[in-house]
């Protein structure tokens, strides 16, 4: 893929990006676009499943992931996906979901062709850093559980927080460490779940830094939904709206 | 060691177990802190060495020791009867206390010594044996103030994880009939010199295995205080209760088992002690026990062979997964309502216990992926609860309200149209929830849910900046 | 059939075996050191001064010594008599006499280097080095091994008896709000000496 031609993607928004973070689907579609992709949002898709998958209702997840599915097998390209968790579901789970369906080709053919938004964002740092970006302060940067573990990618956001001019990565935890979001966990379990989530604020906080930043809005969601009922830690924002704070447009 | 009290796991839920837990400010300081240190201990073992390629070693080790349990659990009894060692079989707890009932009324015991197990705590071994009128002593030091106390260890290889010093200090000076000095060091000699005359003095001593040798008929004790050294030497008979899935085919297959287990463990190269026991004293040797047991406990695990989670039965108990689990980290093992804790103890507990007392566990996790990445023999614990949470909708074992709600998420978000429309609804409603008292937002089910400790998403920060 | 063990292999990714060409003394006495005991290496001819040394500096009445100490064990009860100290040897004494001693000295059937092991079994018996608070043990630098596959894979052909004990340093506890406390059950002090030279009793 020649980084001159601007090649066509198709951005995938996620249900917490429609309903909880519509900024951060234009944020991201900008951030392709100032890479040098030609993004087009997604028509006609839902969620990729994982709120049933990950609580054991196969056949709920199925069904609904089965119209994003149809949607998204309908493009062609990669498909950004500015949500790590929802990625992985999409790139690894997918295939075992439909396995033996008769969506299963389907599924392996679309599963190939998702790609989480940093690491296409990563391959094109060079032009961002042209780009003037700036953010004066420090961040944490909250690796999601499943972008980093079952996707293992943890060097794309940071390399592309490196474009930025004035900005700092602290690393915090002794090892990274889910935040207490976990899909439905958040509310079968609201009491350990914002435990969790102080002990991340706790230790962003102890490192002073202006902002947490992550790559995945179930994450960001918690935490900042957190962080505002604390009122004494930073605020948590995704990676493409820093960008877009940075001066990307 | 008597327990008071209904079942934990069957008369309350994880949430309620939680919450109590959430609420002693020790244990929330002390479990992050202690297993921190572990795993940290752990990274620091293993940093100039490939642990992957290390514990990709031990999981073939364990898999291929499952898979043909059968042939090397035969080979594992005839050595042992080889080396003068009386083997049982023991299908279910039940037959293994009785057993050991036996074996310790037949020696005239009237004083066991014990090591630390959890496969005895599994088979609820004291309560039977005091039963019969024995006094049981356990002998690890945090085993023996969770005794006192008539607890639960909360922790594989760190039972007091959740106790004080201050609370040490109250029990042991309870046995001692005086205030003991608030000082470990003290409080640990006092607990020695305790110790040492139950060892000296007991009839029967009593340990797991961490692990049984098929090719010579030895059973492999690991500890850090010397207490399963003294418990397998000074009483005339030993007793060695072990789990069918903790053979090893290879003696040489400790080289790979040790680091691992020990290394995942407490991040130690090796433990001050291993113990390799092959039957009772022998003619020309100084000491030993004239009579030497061993117990083969299924309990549940050859019903696991040939499952989907076989797999479990590959663990070896090294507490790894638990000081990695940022659940547990937060709750300690008594959350976890029974004898095993942490991940592992969610992937046990149902298929040990039944989906209808243990079917929730697997729901007390949030899928992070840490427990994989850090367990010595590579079980894929995450999926294993997966297929748990997979399991109890399938056996219609998931409470009604939860199957519910998932057919009506089914339903709305399987069409791009009624999903759009309850995309904006959910944008307007929570937009709408800002500006109208809590008490009114709080009615909508399951908001009160993420309102108790959260703001609504996206809402305005008061307190950030920027 | 799953094949054995490749040591090259292992080596390599065991914290547990040595180095191509590391020093197996060196790092054994490392090791010993690393889990708070102390350790030193001596000549052939200095075995039983060395043992007196190290026994006498824990000023002690009463001293166990095991059948495993062979022909030393006769020179070092003399030596350790005409200063006045009690000497008994393990086999012959009940178990309350034992436990009232001060200091235990044993042999070794074998020691690991890069694990800082000693292992004691057969004549040594259970009990011998666990119930004093002090243990002395010789170890032959031909007993020394490199790694635990190593020990693993010779212990059949050495013919160890019912019962070994792999032992690294004095016995532990951390079961107390994670306060490291030496000599939970057995000694909280370990002293190793490393005998050099081939020839053997």
């Amino acid at each position: 893929m020649p980084a001159s031609t601007a090649s066509t993607v198709t951005v995938f928004p996620t249900c917490l990006g429609d309903i909880a973070m519509p900024d951060v689907v234009g944020q991201t579609t900008r951030a392709l676009a100032a890479c040098g992709y030609a993004p087009r949002l997604a028509r006609g898709v839902t969620c990729c499943g994982q709120p049933g998958y990950n609580s054991g209702f196969d056949a709920d997840a199925r069904r609904v992931a089965k119209a994003s599915l149809a949607a998204l097998d309908r493009t062609e390209g990669p498909i950004v996906v500015p949500a790590g968790s929802c990625a992985s579901m999409m790139h690894l789970h997918w295939r075992e979901l439909f396995r033996g369906s008769r969506h299963e080709r389907a599924a392996i053919r679309v599963s190939q062709r998702v790609r989480e938004l940093t690491t296409l964002l990563a391959e094109r740092a060079d032009r961002l850093a042209t780009l003037g970006l700036a953010w004066p302060g420090t961040v944490a940067y909250h690796d999601s559980c499943h972008m980093l573990r079952e996707l293992g990618i943890s060097d794309a956001p940071r390399a592309v927080l490196g474009t930025v001019a004035g900005l700092t990565v602290v690393p915090t935890a002794v090892a990274p460490r889910c935040c207490g979001f976990g899909g439905t966990f958040s509310v079968r379990y609201p009491e350990v779940s914002v435990a969790m989530a102080d002990a991340t604020l706790d230790d962003a906080r102890v490192a002073q830094v202006d902002a947490v930043i992550s790559a995945d809005p179930g994450c960001i969601m918690h935490l900042d939904a957190r962080s505002g009922r604390r009122g004494d830690t930073p605020r948590v924002v995704h990676i493409a709206t820093l960008l877009a704070e940075a001066g990307l447009r | 060691m008597n327990r008071p009290g209904p079942d934990p796991l069957t008369s309350s839920t994880f949430s309620q177990r939680a919450h109590e837990q959430l609420g002693k400010p020790f244990l929330r300081r002390a479990v992050p802190k202690a297993t921190d240190h572990a795993y940290n201990a752990l990274r620091d073992r293993f940093r100039d060495h490939d642990y992957d390629a290390l514990r990709e070693q031990g999981r073939r080790i364990r898999a291929d020791a499952v898979e043909h349990l059968d042939e090397h659990l035969a080979t594992l009894v005839a050595a042992l009867e080889r080396n003068g060692v009386s083997v049982h079989r023991a299908a279910d707890d039940a037959r293994a206390r009785e057993i050991i009932r036996g074996i310790v009324r037949d020696a005239g015991g009237r004083r066991v010594v014990k090591v630390k197990s959890m496969a005895s705590e599994e088979i609820g071994l004291n309560p039977a044996l005091e039963a019969d009128g024995v006094e049981v002593v356990e002998t690890d030091l945090g085993e023996y103030v969770v005794q006192l106390d008539h607890d639960r260890p909360s922790h594989i290889i760190a039972p007091i994880i959740h106790k004080t010093r201050g609370e040490v200090r109250d029990s042991l000076s309870r046995v001692a009939g005086r205030e003991l000095p608030d000082d470990a060091a003290a409080l640990t000699g006092f607990a020695r010199d305790t110790l040492r005359e139950a060892f000296l003095t007991a009839d029967v001593g009593i340990s797991g295995a961490n692990f049984g040798i098929a090719e010579t008929g030895t059973i492999c004790l690991v500890t850090n205080e010397g207490n399963g050294r003294m418990c397998t030497s000074l009483p005339r008979v030993h007793i060695s209760l072990m789990g069918i899935e903790r053979v090893l085919p290879r003696l040489e297959d400790l080289a790979v088992m040790l680091p691992l287990l020990t290394g995942a463990g407490t991040g130690q190269l090796i433990t001050t002690y291993v113990s390799l026991l092959s039957g009772p004293r022998r003619p020309g040797e100084p000491d030993g026990p004239r009579e030497m047991h061993v117990v083969l406990l299924d309990n549940g695990r050859s019903a696991l062979r040939g499952g989907a989670y076989q797999d479990v039965l590959h663990c070896i108990r090294c507490g790894a997964c638990q000081n990695v689990c940022p659940v547990y980290r937060q709750v300690g093992g008594h959350a976890y309502g029974w004898v095993y804790g942490g991940p592992i103890g969610a992937v046990l507990t149902p298929l040990f216990r039944g989906m209808d007392a243990g079917g929730e566990l697997p729901h007390a996790s949030t899928l992070c992926g840490a427990c994989d990445d850090v367990c010595p023999v590579k079980i894929p614990i995450h999926d294993l609860l997966h297929g748990l949470r997979s399991d109890r909708v399938r056996g219609d074992a998931a409470p009604r309200a939860e199957r519910v709600a998932s057919s009506l998420w089914s339903l709305a978000w399987s069409n791009p149209w009624t999903y759009r429309a309850s995309v904006t609804f959910a944008r307007v409603g929570t937009r709408a929830a800002a500006r109208v008292p809590s008490g009114l937002v709080r009615r909508v089910p399951g908001a009160a849910r993420w309102l108790d400790g959260r703001d609504l998403p996206g809402g305005p920060r008061p307190g950030g900046r920027r | 059939m799953r094949p054995r063990i490749d040591p090259a292999r292992l080596a390599a990714i065991a914290p547990t075996e040595l180095r191509p060409g590391e020093d197996a003394v060196a790092r054994f006495v490392a090791e010993v050191e690393a889990v708070a005991g102390t350790a030193e290496v001596v000549a052939r001819g200095d075995a039983v001064d060395a043992a007196e040394r190290a026994v006498l500096a824990h000023r002690p009445l009463r001293v166990v010594l095991a059948a495993d100490l062979d022909a030393r064990r006769e020179a070092l009860a003399g030596r350790l008599e005409t200063v006045g100290v009690e000497v008994v040897h393990y086999e012959q004494a009940d178990r309350a006499t034992v436990a009232e001693a001060d200091v235990a000295v044993t042999g070794c059937v074998a020691a690991v280097a890069a694990t800082g092991s000693i292992v004691t079994g057969g004549a040594a018996g259970r009990g011998g080095a666990l119930i004093a608070p002090v243990h002395v043990c010789l170890v032959e630098r031909r007993r020394l091994f490199d790694g635990l596959l190593d020990v693993l894979r010779a212990l059949p052909a050495i013919g160890v008896g019912s019962a070994l004990s792999f032992q690294s340093g004095p016995s532990r506890t951390a079961d107390i709000e994670k306060t490291l406390i030496l000599g939970m059950h057995g000694p909280k002090a370990v002293h190793v000496v490393v005998v050099e030279g081939d020839a053997d009793s």
